[in-house]
């Protein structure tokens, strides 16, 4: 608690300094200089984030994680990460390099980890073509929270959104091409995803040359992509998604997502496993709407088809509670070992189950105040009833740094999702500085 | 008897000829505020009550009168961010979100009194007709209906110097006459090219009491661009036309 009461004092010097300095800073004048183009760039972001974390000790999530150790009621973890961007161009290529360094500050202790999330030779023969050979993110789809039909891309978190992801090894290509009268453009997006032993070996089996492609149309005013994944590291899939402003302030995207041969694999409450083959369906309606005092609501409605019942989803926490049992009465943690097995790239994804809704609510520059957006965001179940309420303030009047208070609460009763979440509440401030 | 005869026959011909040369000179505005074609820096400084900035620069192409494409160079929180807008269709591409997103014209991407359709502005004849056109002294003042309700403002009153045909002062109002904003133009400067045009825009809003915002151009020359550029795909790759 003191180290926390430490950072934010900081956190908030920190504010009052930048925003000291970026007074002396201020000039009307164009500088001439600022504008002329490098052959290369080199910048990033530096981030600072205290978490509180308050935990649920009857949760099946707390018990599977804290069996063996109590750390009392909360939790306060420390975060700092650093992400930087180079790029170095000649002619028509340009190498772009992203890499992130994670620290956090745990009660397990300290952990640090770099990534290269992007590292790529880009080749722009003509404005209608460029090749990309690399690590790079796609980022297929229109979803705000969710994307059923990035079939390349690793899952977002829907509570976080807009963070970066690491990406995949590929080679793609872009053509464009544009036209008048309603169908204004079309372009076309291939990529191959090489899957070995030491190159993208998270994205499926392995031993595999996959093949995606976008086909992207803007056909009277609506965004189409129609989407296919094949290869053999994952079966094949196919999407479409659209996006389309009904009116000035009114927006409306979809996606779906048909996935051939979909192998489920689930665990009774008795631990015993099961193996299910089926064509999922997963889709996406959403809409974003502004209204003229710059409240903007985001609305969506996912169905994922690869996702858990709740039935499934029970006798998987019936399992880990059986498992906690257990190793309370004889000391044997061989139950909560098998669960913790089936829970990774499984039961643990962000969000397993079938049906969700999301629901945000942002006012830009409220009372006048520039820069300064308050928000919440619902993401419920509507499986089980159960569901996270996240308050938060954005301020970004300082240039450069970006401020976010952010907690979030989740609900639900014994055997739902967010009722056995490991934690009841969050609460956490970042700092971030952009250089 | 004559002398009403001869009035209505200056009528007659006056009204068409007015909203003629009202179109026309709507047209000479464009023009002149830039080519067709081409592509600027700019600065946009928004100024807080108490004085305090913020400042984004930006470099911009357009093509035509309905394609237009801006890329943030600064500050370094919102380098590699662009829009596009493609008639009354517009998006933002933020760098780490990594695709475009839809947007609006009301809404503004740098905060401030400045929105969407300020900042990727389209020839005034590509979204109004001229209703009428009046002459104030050394200025005509134009009053522009939008021809539909995907524009931002639903009306403008653009005073413009009779002798350089560019605007000095621009009102943007809604349907009911109610003012949005007003936009200063300033500085007329000789940017090479044959292009006179002022370099500076300030506005200020009776919504955002005692905010400023201004635009100050750089560099604008005329050049032209493939359509290709004018697309979503293109986005995150506007950086290689600088």
């Amino acid at each position: 608690m003191k180290q926390l009461r430490i950072s934010l004092i900081l956190a908030l010097l920190f504010f009052t300094l930048c925003s000291t300095s970026s007074s002396f800073a201020e000039k009307d004048a164009f500088d001439i200089s600022e504008i002329e183009k490098k052959p290369y760039h080199i910048g990033g972001n530096l981030e600072f984030k205290p978490v509180l974390f308050g935990l649920d000790r009857n949760a099946s999530l707390y018990k599977l994680k804290f069996y063996n150790r109590d750390e009392g009621s909360a939790i306060e973890e420390y975060d700092a990460k650093l992400q930087l961007e180079g790029s170095l161009e000649k002619g028509i290529s340009k190498l772009l390099v992203k890499t992130n360094t994670d620290y956090k500050k745990s009660y397990l202790g300290e952990d640090q980890q770099t990534t290269i999330y992007e590292g790529f030779l880009s080749v722009k023969p003509s404005s209608s073509l460029s090749i990309d050979v690399g690590k790079k993110t796609l980022k297929w789809g229109k979803g705000y929270a969710w994307n059923p039909v990035a079939f390349v891309d690793r899952p977002k978190d829907p509570d976080d959104p807009e963070l970066s992801l690491e990406g995949f090894i590929v080679a793609s290509a872009d053509y464009i091409k544009s036209f008048q009268g309603p169908l204004k453009t079309i372009s076309f997006t291939p990529v191959l995803i090489p899957v070995y032993k030491h190159v993208n070996n998270t994205f499926g089996d392995i031993d595999k040359l996959n093949f995606a492609g976008k086909l992207y149309f803007l056909f009277y005013d609506t965004d189409i992509d129609l989407i296919v994944l094949t290869g053999g590291s994952k079966t094949t899939r196919y999407g479409v998604d659209f996006s389309r402003n009904i009116t000035t302030s009114l927006e409306i995207h979809g996606e779906f997502a048909f996935i051939n041969d979909y192998k489920k694999n689930f665990i009774d409450s008795n631990g015993n496993n099961f193996g299910k083959e089926y064509d999922a369906k997963s889709y996406l309606i959403g809409l974003r709407y502004l209204t003229e005092k710059d409240t903007t609501y985001i609305f969506e409605y996912y169905r994922d088809g690869t996702g858990f019942t709740s039935g499934e989803m029970r006798d998987y926490f019936t399992f880990i509670n059986n498992g906690y049992d257990s190793y309370v009465s004889t000391g044997s943690d061989s139950l909560l070992k098998k669960a913790l097995s089936v829970t990774e790239g499984n039961y643990g994804r962000i969000n397993p189950m079938r049906d969700y809704l999301y629901f945000r609510v942002s006012q830009k520059e409220p009372f006048d105040i520039l820069y300064f957006t308050p928000s919440v965001t619902l993401i419920t179940n509507i499986n089980d009833k159960s569901f996270s309420f996240s308050p938060e303030l954005l301020y970004t009047g300082i240039t450069n740094l970006e401020l976010r208070l952010k907690a979030a609460f989740v609900s639900g009763e014994r055997l739902s999702e967010y009722g056995e979440k490991q934690n009841d509440y969050r609460v956490e401030l970042r700092a971030r500085y952009y250089f | 008897m004559l002398k009403i005869l001869i009035s209505f026959a200056i009528l007659a011909f006056a009204i068409p000829v007015y909203a003629l040369d009202g179109t026309a000179l709507l047209k000479q505005v464009d023009r002149n505020l830039s080519p067709e074609s081409y592509e600027s820096y700019r600065k946009l400084i928004n100024i807080e009550p108490d004085g305090r900035k913020k400042e984004f620069t930006l470099f911009t192409v357009k093509k035509g009168a309905d394609k237009v494409a801006s890329l943030f160079l600064a500050p370094a929180s919102e380098k590699g961010r662009s829009t596009l807008r493609l008639g009354d269709n517009m998006w933002l591409y933020i760098p780490n979100v990594g695709k475009p997103i839809r947007i609006t014209s009301i809404q503004s991407v740098v905060g401030g009194v400045f929105n969407n359709s300020d900042i990727l502005q389209l020839d005034y004849t590509a979204e109004y007709n001229v209703e009428k056109v009046e002459e104030k002294g050394d200025e005509y003042l134009l009053y522009l209906k939008a021809k539909t309700k995907a524009v931002a403002y639903d009306r403008l009153k653009i005073w413009a110097d009779k002798g350089k045909k560019l605007p000095t002062k621009i009102e943007c109002l809604t349907e009911a006459n109610m003012l949005i904003k007003t936009l200063y133009f300033k500085d007329v400067k000789d940017f090479g090219g044959g292009i006179l045009r002022p370099a500076v825009i300030e506005t200020d809003s009776p919504l955002y009491k005692g905010y400023r915002s201004v635009m100050i151009y750089a560099k604008v020359k005329a050049r032209d661009f493939k359509d290709e550029v004018f697309t979503l795909t293109f986005m995150p790759n506007i950086e290689s036309l600088r």
